[in-house]
């Protein structure tokens, strides 16, 4: 090989493993790219809307269940030269929300609750949003309008089916891919199936189907491995499975069984021959599994459930990986060998996935706590830069484990970032992270807790006690008795 | 060794709410009303139960209540709760009907059952006065002993103080280095004041025992400005209450059981926001005790039964009673007993006496 082609090769191979920056008019999957790192950047070179704070809520007449998931996670994407959210959640129905106008632009009514991320795709020449709902149907509509494409059945009625658990879609070259569980209480009909299928994205017609597990599955990531396209879901009850999704049926590449419950969705590194794949579970373990083998790489223990997906980002040249536990903690851990470079903990359990983004300070996730908090954190030390009281949950009580609440996005442009974050209290919170909140929540140093205290006995033996013990009146017990 | 009784701790506050997850299963079937059926049942049963048993039946009641308000269902007695939830009520009228009506409720229903019965809620009810009582019963003889000798300084209340305070500032060094506080976490200022007061009673409680329950009007005006506010102020003893595991409340609610083996009730006595509100709603209540002056020998037992000493020699004052009634039970010459007094009936006797 000549010298002149070598160099050609060598070139075209750094350029095929470069990653290709995301289209930030899509939304592929659950929480974007398969690095799960959940951040929409406005493209340029066109100065970005001006992104205020905005509450959003939509009161439906929907009785609450416990514990239900008020919001799904929202999905980010320009449409139009618009940052919009789009997301569902209990109410049945989904959201198009214009974040620069804090306005609704339409919205859709379903006949189930959604649970999961939308996701949005190009077909057509157009943006589609596509999103399952606890109906099990699969709806695709335009992004700009709100305009019907197709819906599709994904599994047939009866009387005795509970609620679909429908995954948030995968698109993939004009493919989509969603799992759906669907539970027959019946005693004739007794059955417990959830299928991964693969619909035309500009149709909707159904490509091919295949049974992933007897429970509820996660939604599914995926991305390419020697040029074909692999996908990885996670069933409720441990079995991770990779498919090779490229060729006319789905190929089962391997399986890696964990040994605990899985709740979130897996995240996978986007680039690189030998990516890893990592998975939390209830036993509060994360994995770090060889996506291509299915090779256990390394192991790392939490305090207590991993229950959500993980965050994947490159960090001072290294790649780390974020995620949060029930232990109340927030982890960094190093992607290559799983070396804990941080952990932080907040006031409550970390139950959302963490969106990692870039801000002028330096690097920064996003993770919501059941203290009633969103945190932004700095990536490299994990300091909390700021929080926001993102009110109380709808509900009183708040059955831990059972639920995946939304996770919050960011959205970027320039120095300019906004999080996006559907709280259990049914709000939908954009939070500019720069400039005055009015939710913005001040988490107090150890050194200040005690100060705190300091100022409370100063407070208590020099005000309140002289007062109390000295004002005039007769003190209780000493008026009027009743005999 | 700290770790693995977090862990424990942890998975008991998990765990506990296993009853009302069974419960909630049942969709559509609004168990949330069964707290105010249980608050109601409990407000009667004071009334029903035989005379002979009646400290036996009040017990069981206040474990009955500790069952269903901590284990079983929802809701928050304390005042700030009931505050919140009674806004979050009137917020969800139209929309969610029977959960308006649940949560403007519970406050209605305690501060009616105790202007018409008094305040029953306090001495056979409250979850929190029931934990502090029966922590004070481990201690009980040691207590009577110091109330006869009027509370004199004593080197035994000294030490158990400052263990208590030594849990708490273990506790809080514990929680400042693991977990993130922010401004709401109030319940641990309520703890450190219940520990000052500890304090302050080791050397003055004959003194000012009295004029230190004025705090109570201090903490229910603190919790109704924040209320009204919205400030987010946690309830002091918001554990019990809630299932969220709330390190910073279940401390509160250890000191407020550990402070109750110093002082009896000393929660209750000084700083209850609730207590306070309910003494005001019980003024004018039907059901009240009175002394027979001719029958009272001034003997003191009535004072030695007394948690709270609400009462002196005969004298009961009713803005401290609780309605425990034992008093009543233990006083020898029956001096002590339950009236109830219904305006038409006080009317008709004026007449009838013009």
């Amino acid at each position: 090989m000549s010298g002149r082609r070598a160099a050609l090769v060598l070139l075209t191979a750094v350029w095929a493993c470069a990653p290709v920056p995301a289209d930030p008019g899509t939304w592929p999957s659950l929480r974007d790219g398969s690095d799960a790192n959940a951040t929409c950047t406005w493209p340029g070179p066109d100065p970005a809307p001006d992104i205020r704070e905005w509450h959003f809520t939509h009161k439906g007449g929907r009785r609450y269940k416990m514990g239900l998931a008020v919001w799904a996670s929202p999905a980010l994407a320009i449409v139009q030269g618009r940052p919009m959210a789009f997301i569902g959640g209990y109410g049945q129905t989904l959201h198009a929300l214009d974040l620069a106008a804090k306005e609704r632009i339409w919205f859709k009514i379903t006949n189930g609750e959604i649970g999961t991320a939308p996701a949005v795709g190009r077909a057509d020449g157009r943006q589609v949003v596509y999103w399952g709902s606890a109906d099990r149907w699969v709806y695709a509509h335009d992004a700009a309008t709100g305009r019907r494409v197709w819906s599709r059945e994904l599994v047939a009625p009866s009387p005795t089916m509970a609620a679909a658990q429908v995954s948030s879609p995968l698109l993939h070259e004009g493919t989509m891919y969603i799992a759906c569980f669907v539970h027959d209480r019946a005693l004739a009909r007794n059955k417990q199936v959830a299928r991964l299928y693969a619909l035309d994205m500009a149709t909707g017609e159904v490509r091919w189907s295949r049974v992933v597990s007897n429970g509820p599955v996660s939604s599914p990531v995926g991305r390419d491995l020697d040029n074909r396209f692999h996908l990885w879901i996670a069933a409720r009850k441990g079995l991770l499975q990779c498919f090779d999704v490229s060729g006319e049926r789905p190929v089962r590449r391997w399986t890696y069984q964990i040994a605990h419950e899985v709740f979130g969705s897996p995240a996978v590194e986007p680039d690189g021959d030998e990516p890893l794949l990592f998975l939390g579970s209830k036993f509060g373990n994360l994995n770090a599994i060889n996506a291509r083998t299915g090779q256990r790489v390394w192991n790392r223990m939490a305090g207590n459930w991993i229950d959500n997906t993980a965050c994947l980002a490159a960090v001072d040249g290294e790649r780390v990986v974020f995620v949060g536990s029930h232990d109340y903690k927030v982890y960094a851990f190093r992607a290559r060998d799983g070396k804990e470079l941080w952990s932080r903990p907040l006031g409550g359990e970390v139950y959302s996935a963490p969106c990692f983004f870039r801000e002028s300070a330096g690097p920064a996730i996003a993770v919501s706590a059941l203290d009633d908090h969103l945190y932004v954190l700095d990536a490299r030390t994990g300091e909390i830069r700021t929080s926001y009281f993102t009110g109380r949950p709808i509900w009183d009580k708040v059955p831990k484990g059972e639920t995946l609440w939304g996770s919050p996005v960011a959205f970027q442009a320039g120095d300019q970032t906004a999080v996006v974050h559907g709280s259990f209290n049914d709000t939908v919170y954009v939070l500019p992270l720069e400039g005055e909140v009015s939710l913005r929540a001040q988490a107090r140093s150890s050194a200040e807790l005690w100060w705190g205290l300091l100022v409370v006995l100063g407070l208590f033996l020099g005000v309140v006690l002289p007062v109390v013990l000295w004002w005039p009146g007769p003190a209780r017990g000493q008026g009027a008795v009743r005999e | 060794m700290i770790e693995r009784i977090e862990a424990a701790l942890a998975g008991a506050s998990s765990n506990v709410k296993l009853m009302e997850n069974a419960l909630t299963g049942l969709e559509g079937s609004y168990v949330e009303l069964l707290t105010i059926l249980a608050l109601g049942l409990l407000a009667v049963i004071p009334i029903v139960v035989p005379q002979h048993r009646r400290q036996v039946y009040r017990h069981l009641n206040q474990v009955f209540g500790i069952c269903v308000f901590v284990f079983v269902v929802f809701t928050c007695l304390g005042v700030f709760g009931m505050i919140r939830n009674f806004h979050r009520g009137l917020n969800e009228i139209g929309r969610e009907n029977v959960i308006a009506l649940y949560y403007c409720s519970v406050p209605v229903t305690v501060l009616v059952t105790s202007m018409i019965f008094g305040p029953m809620f306090c001495g056979w009810i409250c979850p929190t006065g029931a934990l502090q009582e029966f922590s004070g019963m481990l201690l009980r003889g040691w207590h009577r002993a110091r109330k006869r000798a009027r509370y004199p300084f004593s080197w035994l209340m000294l030490g158990t103080t400052m263990a208590v305070a030594g849990v708490f500032l273990l506790w809080m060094k514990r929680l400042a280095d693991t977990r993130t506080f922010f401004v709401e976490d109030a319940s641990i200022y309520w703890s450190e004041v219940l520990i000052l007061i500890l304090f302050l009673l080791v050397w003055r409680m004959g003194a000012w025992d009295r004029r230190l329950r004025r705090l109570r009007v201090v903490s229910l005006a603190i919790i109704l400005i924040a209320a009204v506010a919205q400030l987010k102020v946690t309830s002091p003893v918001h554990f019990g209450f809630s299932k969220v595991y709330d390190p910073a409340s279940i401390l509160a609610t250890v000191m407020v059981v550990l402070a109750a083996l110093v002082v009896p009730n000393v929660w209750c006595r000084y700083l209850c926001p609730w207590r306070e509100a309910i003494a005001w709603a019980a003024r004018h209540s039907v059901r009240h005790l009175e002394t027979d002056p001719d029958k009272c020998t001034r003997c003191g037992t009535c004072n030695d039964v007394c948690n709270v000493d609400a009462i002196d020699r005969g004298r009961v004052e009713p803005r401290e009673c609780h309605m425990c009634m034992k008093c009543v039970d233990a006083c020898p010459t029956e001096a002590i007993s339950i009236h109830d007094r219904w305006p038409h009936k006080e009317q008709s006797a004026e007449r009838a006496g013009s």
